[in-house]
């Protein structure tokens, strides 16, 4: 599933790249956050607890940053299975300056799940994703803008 | 008993005896059983179509109160079974030492003292997985680049094996001189048989007698023994299958699952028996599929609608292991029927095996090994062809049809019809339903813009393998067996080797040798489905078991009638010569009144026998069928198109049979309402499909859509009697023909109703949103 979004966040470019560098503030807007494993400055574990309909499933996800090029883009990839399920998802955001106080983001995400969420949610789960995906970077914006 | 109480043998509707049990709830399934110390297994499965293993971590799981073992493909490799053979001499992953190739594919068992501990331990099973590019498009799997699903094969192609039949030269030729050619591409989905009881067993060791016995739900205890014993080493007479009630077997019980193996390793290991039931989800989305073939067909006639040669290519998707139980000899089943019901003078048949990242495919769903298939590839291009000529389908089929004079009839693949009356039984179906009013309603109707559809379906089905020259799985001949011991005083035991699923084995079995031995239904008791006490046999599906076990049955208590006959001759002091068999008696010829019964008979043969004859009166027969046999029907099938929602609705379907002579007419009349519901299902509802990383799209019945009594209309049935000349009463088998031949009827009738806007085709499952969007394309599609 491929999923594309533009946000326009009432802060300068350079903080909204510090705040999205930041695991754990990010991991905060990540759908059903519990906790998170820091490993490395560009490596870390987030635990989210996600479901679709009945199915629910506690996802420990391996991510890892990449393609980081401050302050304009950046890139992760993300990989995790529980029980039946598996998610893979590689998503990037760029960033341009539209004025001192203003950015915008534009962000692209690739998601792909497997096993039981894919097979028992498969009608709900293009819908889904796209709300969780969509939820994600709004969360960001709104989180941005409340701590200027 | 009475002497007067009724036989009731062939053709008699005697209710089912099974039916007491399953009617009070009292049937024993596998989930029944309870046995003393029995421990639960449950399965880790696979999210992803095709990955690697990296790494598997039980310790959390180990770590929850209950659960006592976690097992996984290293753990079975050690012993040598970490793979198993399949019936079709391909190999399979029992747990996986590396790689998944396919999504819900078994990854490692759990074992624990309550099945939701053993739920929980699943969950607490971490498997780190790297994933690997699926494999789900069959053709594209035969690309050169396609990634391997099975690189433990020497051969590095996901091409499994070619098969073919018929005369390809002389096929071609037609093919070049011909006066009209119809071409259609056709897809026959993958199916699930969906039965009401999933899969499961209990496997239970005991270590003093170092006997394995599995409760399982198996439609071939006997072959599935064997395989257990060349699989294990276990002896084979440490090991017994026993087949219980079974919910629903449908060719979905006849492989051997992973989950049957690991709870017997389990067994061993721990002691204790172990009981494995799947869930509804796990048992659609793993356990083998039906169907998914990608046909390619070509008609070759003359001007006049004469069919004259048929040419098929097809690519069977397999998934990731050739897992079907077809015999050895046919690795695409008795697809070479596909000239049906007609002459041809040449067809050439050709299929190719694919592996792909799914679950294994080839189950014959309610069907003698891919005949639902060929059937409905020829009944669709006989249509197609009649299209094309502007002639009625009904009239092509009759110039087409064989003569009934022509039997035995030589196809052009060669099988030997033994017995047809294809004209008799269509001009029935037409006169009943009425067919050139059902023709003038439809053109009425289309000149005000309504939607009405007629569809014929005159399949022939071959069934009741097999012959032991040709037919065997694993080189075990397709024989079945019957054995037969009568009481002193007049009541029988029958054992057979085939195994109910519901079919009523318990009442037929016990109706043939009611008329072979004079002795009343309701003394008769048939067993099935302990390999301990059981005939060796190789199982109930294809409908074979009334063409195999059925023969054998009659040909056993016809051994015990010619014994019983000389045990009468000294009761009635007389020269067996002198005897006949009437009216259920033994009776001295020309004096009536001089007779003995076979209860008399059975008296005698413990307490009153010739010196010359050994006491008791019992027999048994393996039966080893001369030919296949060829049951037939004439389906017509009326259908009403919703111009506002694309809806198809079945208005009414006449399936006119002919199965030869018949045990029990209602048992066939439930066997065919059955089979009916189930042919309605693929064609108008079910179908699995795969998205791209290889997830199935159907895993619970909220996608996967079963007919419920809310889709099925009111299904009328006929029949004709064309007796098997070589069958020992001239049966031939029901169990599978309207499951086979109703799906062509329901196809071509859609057709129909849409033909005058140009439509030649629709693929099956015929959704409403499929056939809503072809009315929205030819503009008229009604909108609210």
């Amino acid at each position: 599933m491929h999923f594309t979004g533009t946000q326009q966040i009432k802060a300068p470019k350079e903080r909204v790249f510090q705040f999205v560098l930041d695991p754990n503030k990010v991991a905060e807007c990540a759908p059903g956050f519990k906790t998170m494993e820091i490993l490395g400055p560009d490596h870390f574990k987030p635990t989210l607890a996600v479901g679709i309909g009945a199915i629910r499933a506690t996802f420990t996800l391996d991510v890892l940053l990449e393609d980081v090029r401050e302050p304009d883009h950046a890139g992760m990839h993300g990989r995790g299975s529980a029980g039946g399920s598996a998610v893979d998802m590689k998503a990037a955001m760029d960033l341009t300056t539209i004025s001192e106080t203003e950015t915008k983001m534009d962000w692209v995400a690739d998601v792909n799940v497997s096993g039981t969420l894919a097979s028992v949610g498969a009608r709900m789960m293009e819908g889904v994703a796209h709300k969780l995906t969509a939820q994600f970077f709004d969360c960001f914006r709104a989180k941005i803008e409340a701590a200027g | 008993m009475s002497d007067e109480t009724p036989i009731r043998g062939m053709g008699h509707s005697v209710r089912r005896k099974e039916d007491a049990r399953f009617l009070r709830g009292k049937g024993h399934y596998i989930d029944d059983f309870k046995l003393p110390g029995m421990l639960y297994m449950d399965i880790v499965r696979s999210p992803y179509a095709h990955a690697m293993i990296k790494n598997i971590d039980a310790s959390k799981a180990l770590a929850i109160p209950g659960v006592l073992a976690v097992i996984t493909g290293k753990d079975l490799d050690a012993a040598g079974l970490a793979w198993m053979p399949t019936l079709m001499s391909d190999k399979q992953m029992v747990l996986p030492v590396d790689r998944v190739v396919y999504q819900a594919q078994e990854v490692a068992a759990v074992i624990a003292t309550e099945r939701y501990i053993a739920a929980d331990g699943v969950a607490a099973v971490e498997v780190e997985y790297e994933p690997l590019q699926p494999v789900v498009d069959p053709f594209k799997a035969l690309e050169p680049d396609a990634p391997l699903v099975r690189p433990d094969r020497e051969q590095k192609t996901n091409h499994i094996w070619h098969w073919e039949a018929g005369d390809a030269a002389a096929t071609d030729a037609i093919f070049q001189g011909a006066d009209v050619v119809v071409k259609q591409d056709l897809y026959i989905p993958r199916i699930h048989v969906s039965s009401i009881e999933t899969c499961g067993c209990i496997a239970q060791f005991d270590s003093i007698e170092g006997k394995l016995t599995i409760y399982m739900t198996t439609q071939a205890p006997h072959a599935i023994r064997t395989v257990f014993s060349l699989v294990t080493g276990i002896p084979e007479h440490k090991i017994r299958i026993i087949s219980p009630d079974i919910g629903g077997g449908f060719g979905g019980k006849v492989p051997v699952y992973p989950g049957y193996v690991i709870a017997s390793v389990a067994a061993l290991k721990t002691g204790h028996p172990i009981k494995w039931i799947e869930d509804r989800s796990e048992n659609l989305q793993a356990d083998s599929f039906a169907r998914d073939y990608h046909i390619s067909a070509e008609l070759a006639a003359d001007k006049d609608g004469r069919m004259r040669a048929l040419r098929v290519k097809t690519l069977a998707d397999h998934g990731a292991f050739d897992a079907a139980a077809n015999p050895s000899k046919f690795p695409a089943g008795l697809f070479s029927v596909i000239t049906g019901s007609y002459t041809l003078d040449a067809a050439h048949v050709a299929v190719d095996g694919v592996y792909t990242t799914k679950p294994s495919g080839g189950v014959a769903y309610r069907c003698s090994f891919r005949v639902t298939e060929a059937v409905h590839t020829i009944e669709r291009m006989v249509d197609t062809l009649a299209q094309q000529l502007h002639m009625d389908p009904a009239d092509v089929r009759m110039k087409n049809f064989i003569p009934h004079e022509a039997f035995p009839y030589k196809s052009a693949t060669g099988w030997e019809y033994d017995s047809g009356n294809y004209q008799e039984t269509m001009r029935k179906a037409m006169e009943k339903i009425d067919y050139a009013g059902l023709r003038r309603e439809q053109a009425e109707k289309r000149a005000r813009g309504e939607l009405m559809g007629v569809g014929i379906s005159t399949f022939t089905e071959i069934v009741g393998a097999g012959p032991s020259h040709t037919f065997d799985i694993l080189g075990i001949k397709m024989f079945d067996s019957c054995e037969i011991r009568v009481h002193p005083t007049g009541s029988a035991i029958v054992r057979i080797g085939v195994q109910t699923q519901g079919q009523g084995h318990e009442t037929t079995f016990a109706q043939i040798v009611a008329e072979e031995l004079g002795l009343p239904v309701e003394n008769i008791t048939v067993e099935h489905g302990d390999t301990d006490t059981a005939p060796y046999g190789l199982g109930t599906y294809a409908s074979r078991s009334t063409p195999t076990a059925g023969a054998a049955t009659a040909v056993a208590a016809r051994k015990i009638r010619d014994k019983a006959r000389k045990i009468a001759a000294h009761l009635l002091e007389a020269n067996p010569d002198d005897l006949e068999w009437k009216d259920y008696k033994f009776q001295v010829k020309g004096t009536p009144g001089r007779s003995v019964t076979m209860k008399d008979v059975a008296f005698a043969a413990y307490t009153n026998f010739p010196s010359d004859v050994e006491a008791g009166l019992e027999a048994v027969d393996y039966y080893d069928p001369p030919n296949m046999t060829f049951p037939f029907g004439a389906y017509i099938c009326v259908v009403d198109i919703d111009r506002g929602t694309g809806e198809v609705k079945i208005r009414r379907f006449l399936a006119v049979d002919d199965c030869g002579n018949i045990i029990n007419p209602m048992i066939v009349d439930g066997q065919i309402h059955g089979g009916l519901t189930m042919g309605m299902a693929p064609a108008l509802m079910e179908a699995i499909t795969y998205d791209e990383q290889g997830n199935i799209q159907q895993g619970t019945f909220m996608d996967y859509l079963l007919p419920t009594a809310m889709e099925t209309p009111a299904w009328e049935t006929d029949k004709t009697t064309t007796p098997s000349p070589h069958h020992p009463f001239g049966a031939k088998g029901v169990g599978e023909s309207a499951t086979v031949g109703a799906p062509p009827a329901i196809a071509n009738a859609v057709v129909d109703a849409l033909s005058h806007l140009g439509v030649t085709h629709i693929d099956i499952p015929i959704t409403p949103w499929k056939v809503y969007q072809i009315l929205q394309e030819h503009g008229v599609a009604e909108v609210h």
